[in-house]
């Protein structure tokens, strides 16, 4: 991309960023402003999920994320005066809550946690004798364990590229930074994370991941 | 052919990051280097694992709890405003000034020489000592006369109200000086027990 059109985007708004149905938060907003509190609980009905699911791809740790989440609600509210209308409503609270992750990131450390707070999610599929239901937990594993060794820069690029299904300039929005960069990052982490689980698979037989 | 470029490419390519003409090169390249693709296949099925290991675990139960949790919030009364908290840069703020006033009139060449061992803080009574005991360093100093005045102001008001009007000894008061390092600053300090003489005795002794 050349640098004047990566100039455009920057300046640009994030109004390509996909987004729940413009009228859906807009109408919240508007009862909300006009004193109905409850509107509140019905736009997070509609950006909930999304956003406890960022939080914990970022951090990495289940009970982080539920605590991001609420720290990003209760931002968003404070901030909501400055929301405008019209706008994605839903790329407004990710930037956000990637602030929030940011944040906590900062109070625990540089490092996310290793996700073995997430271990008893799979307790369903490692269920005794299900040799296919082992392997997926493992590979969870091992791909979890390459997230959690990634910077901390690449891991949120890769998380709103790859998984939030962002593109490199609406990451780079978000972000502050140039999407060049953020193609850089993502780039590095997609090669660390293939490069983990291809030393890990390719670790003698016997040993686990 | 060379490998390594194409490698290095890959990672953008899995996800369609590259330009039209990247992309193009990058897939002739591909089609002809068995070596490169199959990186090409173990990025793509690394890529796949990433989404799903990465599969959100939380479901309604999780996003119900936290609805109610900041709905919990919003509803209770707001934290009473922290008065008096003064935040650090303010403080910091503040010493600098303190700092820079302090220090804004000190002379700025020559330092001044330091008291020698003796002559070091003076003390000289006026009874017993002239002002040439002031050591040679620091210059001298116009009298501080408007001090001097209020001190006696005070002590005729004493005069005044002294009920069988006795006349007083004339003693003068003793008069302690520092000389700081700094030649334009010179502490004095004037002690009596008794009341002060009165410097206009035409006026102010006359009944």
């Amino acid at each position: 991309m050349c640098p004047a059109t990566e100039a455009v985007l920057m300046e640009g708004e994030l109004s390509s960023l996909p987004d729940a149905p413009v009228s859906g938060p807009d109408q919240a907003i508007r009862r909300l402003r006009a004193g109905d509190r409850e509107a509140f609980a019905d736009l997070m009905g509609l950006t909930e999920a999304r956003v406890l699911a960022l939080a914990w791809r970022i951090l990495g740790d289940r009970h982080l994320a539920e605590d991001a989440a609420q720290e990003t609600y209760l931002r968003a509210f404070r901030s909501l005066d400055h929301f405008r209308l019209g706008e994605p409503f839903e790329a407004w609270l990710i930037r956000i809550a990637v602030n929030v992750c940011r944040d906590l990131g900062r109070k625990r450390g540089q490092q996310p946690v290793a996700l073995a707070s997430l271990d008893g999610l799979e307790a369903g599929a490692t269920a005794p004798g299900a040799e296919e239901a082992v392997l997926l937990d493992q590979r969870r594993a091992l791909v979890r364990q390459a997230l959690a060794t990634l910077p901390q820069g690449e891991r949120v690029a890769l998380v709103l590229r790859d998984l939030e299904g962002l593109t490199s300039e609406e990451a780079a929005r978000i972000l502050g930074l140039r999407p060049a960069t953020v193609r850089s990052q993502v780039a590095s982490a997609r090669a660390k994370v293939q490069a983990h689980c291809a030393r890990r698979l390719a670790a003698p037989k016997g040993g686990r991941p | 052919m060379t490998h390594p470029h194409v490698l290095d490419q890959l990672p953008l390519w899995v996800e369609g990051d590259l330009t039209a003409p990247e992309l193009e090169a990058v897939e002739r390249h591909l089609a002809a280097c068995p070596a490169c693709r199959e990186a090409a296949d173990q990025l793509r099925q690394s890529q796949a694992w990433l989404r799903e290991a990465l599969a959100s675990p939380f479901g309604a139960e999780d996003r119900a709890r936290l609805r109610a949790s900041v709905m919990a919030r919003l509803a209770a009364p707001p934290p009473a405003p922290r008065r008096f908290l003064v935040p650090s840069a303010l403080l910091a703020a503040a010493a600098v000034l303190v700092v820079a006033v302090l220090t804004w009139n000190r002379p700025q060449g020559k330092p001044a020489p330091l008291p020698t061992a003796g002559t070091g803080p003076e003390f000289t009574s006026r009874a017993t000592a002239g002002a040439t005991d002031i050591p040679a360093p620091a210059p001298p100093l116009p009298p501080r006369v408007r001090l001097a005045r209020a001190a006696h102001a005070q002590a005729q008001l004493q005069v005044r109200q002294r009920p069988d009007g006795t006349a007083l000894p004339r003693r003068e008061p003793a008069r302690l000086e520092f000389q700081t390092a700094d030649p334009t600053i010179r502490i004095i300090w004037l002690a009596q027990a008794t009341p002060l003489p009165d410097p206009n005795p035409t006026l102010e002794e006359t009944p």
